[in-house]
């Protein structure tokens, strides 16, 4: 069956009823889930799972994909109306996302979330029809050299991310790499700075990190402030309405990221959260006033969350067509097609074209279904801001509880949690950023391992690193991107 | 000489960079690789060392929002410790009572102390919330919460 | 979850991946199936007039969905009663996954659950609880804090063994009481379709020569599954298993790097490789099982014993009690597994993830993992790993 035969095929899938309706049970259930602080696409995989036992495989694999993609679009809410980002992928939309809704904009916030969130989904749905047969070969492109490589161009964020000194910034960055270390180390199976407790053995949840150094923090500030009457401001929902002026800023990074963010979610291991950063870096370097960046900018909202949708759909490329799991959430898919006998795989596209395109083509449709069923919402979640401050302080605890919990079935990540909200709650005293520290958490772990798995494999010799043309072209970007904003610091220094 | 605010915290980055690098000098060797697993903790204690020397001679550069933000009434102060000490015996319990029960406490003890006056409205809350989602956990979602000295 | 830290379990995880949550309540009974119907029926028939009625509507299915399956919950408490046997269980059973929801071990005690009940093998209620962390290491420590209970029970393969000789664990499977193996997989050694080795001798005797020039990658830790299986039949064949270079992709990414040629050799389990000989990407130069396994492509895979080298490894899957159970209701168990393994809804299971049986009672399970701890502990001291 020729792509086209395929393509018209997956179509006929996703626009009969049976595929319509699945496709929006899918997405409710997915944004239901993705809302709940410390629930991602993971637990709403995982509860479609048995329901889809025993069903066709090609709707109950419509579904999943619904619920998948509808849990990453739901998962910004807590990000943007608590500052409780609940999966990695959407820190990054905190960043600008709370000051916005902070600000008595918090319906406009989320309106701009859910429309790049549309955009990046769909734009990288087109891609992902046209281009899937092709991106299996890019998907398996990156080495070790090269991940080590988008890796470190990912940490060199850190300088753009600091609103003041870039001392501290980095200082931030070097400490959450430090927690990163701890844990048995992969490559050697050593026990780093585990002071012999089983606890630590797999190293510091990201949760933990999340939910400490940003909601815990956020909640100590609100403690501080609870009988600020300026407070009352804060709690307007404002306007839906974007402006055309608004729209206009958003359209850049949407569709620059809408790319971005595909091509990167296509690379097993990388993925959502670092499209998000990266779509946020590279925007902040773009624009012509990046110091709006970090207090309620719209072009700071737009770019992480049209990347991480459009880095959602990438990821269907390397698991459709390889049948390789980039994620721990696309393995988890991986196992509801396997429960549902269908392995994905090259073969897949071949065999059963009509789920391979059904998934695809209902994607479409599940976007659109998103849009017009979160813009109504909108409203009635942002009520969430007029609960009185001094229960939304202790529902927010609370949920941050909840959410570690439910990983970890242990009191001793929420001592772990307590600790870091202590810790997020001084470094905003003292003024030292708190995104470096999480940016260099996520990447600097991938980035220790890439880097010492090229030099097992070469054994020893660094001109790995420059052999392989994608990752020395990553490093000269990535080492350009560190230096230019110290440099230009420097000038203005001088001209000073 | 610690005056400024920095130099006093670079020296407590200081010592938390020395007591990372003893750390890291006591990791064991493993013979199989050509990058040990202490290469690169090493790297970043050394790292934070020089960082933190160089937050000692730096500049102080922080606006005066974010140096207001260090002005906390000592009534404030003492309000978040005891909003801490509360999340301690919450975690504390939480294993021992059940989810339900510590949840209900904590919400309605947190809330009043914080100044939530309307206790008939905290009450409800306290008590619907977390059997709400003890349920949406345990029942719809299979992941199961501490169920302590309830008998669900 | 992100586990941005090591998981040495994550070849565990990655295995079979199936989230069967909340099996035995939903599916059995259907509710949630029937609330979806409803609901998906109910919002085509509402068009979309407002945004806030469709909302209303929505939030309103969802609770309904909830309602119900909480009180599905409820309702399915049952008393029991039981004649065989000394001994017999008077509460509920808690079944303990020393991991995640989604990896192996999971999968393996949600399933012996459902059958358990489904079957009506044990009448008593089992919970399963997922007690993550450490490799394990967490959860064995929660069922050593459990000893002499006869109401709690864990399922385990070799990373009980495993982790303890590398110094993760303090409790080893000596500690606890071994119940019932129930079943087995394998490990499996695959290259790309272009390699220029076709059988294992082939890549063996390369190794032998020029061990700079050959990686391995697995997903787990030197010391962990995916190495020791490599090492053992390397081993075996004659290469000084010292100068093995084995990388470890804790992302799960493995087949990535060796698709792409950073990496020569893949050490992973049969399952994973199955779609990508079919589509004639990499080839498998040898399993680690005993005999030949049966099932399409599967038949085709030769094991290494077939090959002349003398050497097996077994990733095989059982359940445990805490230290000091009962000798009775040890005895209770042993036969209920028994029970569980010889059923046709268990049998129905085993086909579908591809596992093989392999039922072994309370003393001989107790010889094997002697056996196995050795063999272990011999290669380990031969790395200078073990602890």
């Amino acid at each position: 069956m020729g792509s086209i035969e395929g393509i018209l095929a997956g179509f006929q899938v996703a626009l009969s009823l049976e595929g319509i309706m699945f496709v929006l049970i899918g997405v409710l259930v997915g944004t239901f889930i993705g809302m709940l602080p410390g629930l991602g696409p993971i637990s709403a995989i995982a509860v479609m799972i048995p329901i889809t036992f025993g069903m066709d495989p090609t709707p109950a694999l419509v579904m999943m994909a619904g619920v998948y993609y509808g849990a990453i679009f739901g998962g910004s809410t807590s990000s943007i109306l608590l500052n409780a980002p609940g999966v990695s992928g959407t820190v990054a939309t905190a960043l600008d996302g709370y000051p916005m809704a902070q600000q008595g904009k918090a319906g406009k916030a989320l309106a701009i979330a859910a429309i790049s969130s549309f955009v990046g989904g769909t734009v990288s749905v087109v891609l992902l029809m046209l281009f899937a047969p092709l991106l299996s070969s890019v998907a398996i492109s990156f080495d070790p050299p090269a991940y080590f490589a988008l890796m470190f161009l990912g940490l060199t964020a850190i300088t753009s991310l600091s609103e003041g000194s870039t001392i501290k910034a980095l200082i931030s960055a070097v400490v959450g790499f430090m927690v990163v270390t701890i844990g048995i180390d992969p490559q050697t199976g050593t026990q780093r700075f585990t002071f012999g407790n089983v606890n630590l053995l797999e190293g510091v949840d990201f949760l933990v990190i999340a939910l400490g150094l940003f909601a815990l923090a956020e909640v100590c500030t609100l403690i501080i402030n609870r009988k600020d009457l300026s407070f009352d401001n804060k709690q307007k929902l404002g306007s839906l309405k974007i402006t055309k002026d608004e729209f206009k800023e958003m359209r850049g990074p949407m569709t620059r990221q809408s790319f971005l963010g595909f091509l990167l979610g296509v690379l097993p291991g990388a993925g959502a959260t670092i499209a998000s950063f990266i779509g946020y870096i590279t925007e902040k370097r773009l624009s012509k006033n990046p110091e709006e960046f970090g207090k309620g900018s719209v072009k700071g909202l737009a770019a992480p969350e049209t990347a991480n949708n459009a880095a959602t759909s990438g990821a269907f490329v390397p698991l459709l067509s390889l049948g390789i799991p980039g994620s721990g959430t696309t393995a988890v898919m991986l196992g509801a097609f396997l429960v549902l006998n269908v392995q994905p795989g090259p073969l897949l596209m071949t065999d059963r074209p009509e789920i391979f395109w059904g998934i695809i083509a209902s994607m479409y449709i599940g976007n659109v279904f998103l849009l017009i069923l979160n813009l109504p919402l909108i409203p009635y979640i942002s009520k969430i801001l007029k609960i009185p401050r001094p229960l939304l302080i202790s529902l927010v605890i609370m949920f941050s509880i909840i959410g570690v919990y439910a990983i970890s079935f242990n009191t001793f990540d929420l001592y772990m949690l307590l600790l870091f909200g202590v810790i997020g709650f001084l470094m905003r005293l003292f003024s030292f950023p708190a995104p470096p520290f999480i940016l260099a958490f996520i990447l600097g772990g991938m980035m220790e391992q890439a880097f010492r798995q090229s030099l097992t494999i070469s054994n020893g010799s660094y001109m790995i690193f420059v052999e392989s043309p994608i990752a020395i072209s990553l490093l000269i970007i990535g080492l350009l991107s560190f230096l230019f904003p110290i440099i230009g610091h420097f000038r203005r220094k001088k001209e000073v | 000489m610690f005056k400024t605010l920095n130099q006093r915290i670079s020296i407590v980055l200081l010592v938390l960079a020395i007591v990372y690098l003893i750390l890291a000098f006591q990791l064991p060797s493993f013979a199989y690789t050509n990058i040990d697993a202490d290469v690169v903790p090493k790297g970043l204690g050394f790292l934070l060392v020089a960082l933190s020397i160089g937050l000692f001679f730096a500049k102080d550069s922080e606006t005066e929002e974010q140096r207001a933000r260090r002005n906390i009434p000592q009534k404030d102060i003492g309000a978040l410790l005891a909003v801490f000490a509360f999340v301690f015996l919450y975690i504390f319990f939480l294993e021992l009572l059940g989810f339900v029960v510590t949840t209900a406490i904590f919400i309605f003890g947190c809330s009043w102390f914080l100044g939530y006056k309307k206790h008939v409205v905290n009450a409800l809350v306290s008590v619907l919330f977390p059997l709400v989602m003890y349920l949406l956990f345990t029942s719809f979602l299979q992941i199961n919460l501490p169920q302590g000295i309830l008998p669900f | 979850m992100t586990r941005v830290g090591v998981s040495p379990s994550f070849r565990e995880q990655y295995e079979q991946n199936v989230f069967f949550y909340l099996f035995n309540h939903y599916f059995e009974n259907g509710y949630i199936l029937k609330v979806l119907n409803y609901s998906y029926k109910q919002a085509i028939i509402f068009r979309f007039h407002k945004g806030d009625k469709i909302m209303r509507k929505y939030v309103a299915f969802l609770l309904i969905a909830i309602l119900i399956s909480v009180l599905a919950a409820c309702s399915s408490d049952e008393a029991n009663s039981d004649a065989s046997g000394d001994w017999e269980p008077d509460k509920s059973i808690e079944m303990v996954a020393p991991a995640g929801a989604g990896g192996g071990w999971d999968t393996t005690a949600r399933m012996a659950a459902k059958v358990f009940k489904e079957a009506g093998i044990i009448e008593e209620d089992i919970g399963v609880i997922n007690k993550p962390g450490g490799g394990g290491a967490v959860g064995w420590a929660y069922i050593a804090g459990h000893e002499g209970s006869n109401n709690h029970l864990f399922v385990a393969s070799p990373p009980i063994i495993l982790v303890p000789l590398n110094g993760q664990s303090e409790y080893s499977y000596d500690d606890f009481t071994p119940i019932a193996n129930v079943i087995a997989d394998y490990g499996a050694f695959a290259v790309r379709a272009d390699a220029p080795w076709d059988d294992l001798n082939d890549l063996f005797e390369d190794m032998k020569a020029d061990p700079e020039s050959i990686s391995v990658v697995g997903t787990s830790s030197p010391g962990s599954m995916d190495h020791i299986q490599f090492v053992q039949i390397a081993k075996a064949a004659g290469v000084d298993v010292t100068k093995i270079k084995y990388v470890t992709d804790p992302d799960g990414v493995g087949l990535t790097q060796l698709l792409n040629g950073s990496v020569e050799v893949f050490s992973t389990g049969v399952a994973e490789t199955v779609e990508q000989v079919k589509a004639g990407t990499i080839k498998v130069l040898g399993i680690t099982a005993e005999e030949r396994l049966s099932g399409e492509v599967l038949e085709d895979f030769p094991t290494a014993i077939e090959q002349g080298i003398d050497a097996s490894f077994v990733n095989w899957r059982g359940f445990f009690g805490p230290p000091n159970m009962d000798e009775a209701a040890v005895k209770y168990y042993e036969a209920k597994f028994k029970e569980l393994s010889d059923s046709e809804e268990f049998s129905a299971i085993r086909d579908q993830y591809g596992w093989d049986e392999m039922f072994m009672g309370s003393e001989d399970y107790k010889t094997f993992l002697d056996e196995q701890n050795e063999t272990v502990q011999t290669l380990l001291d031969e790395l200078g790993l073990g602890q």
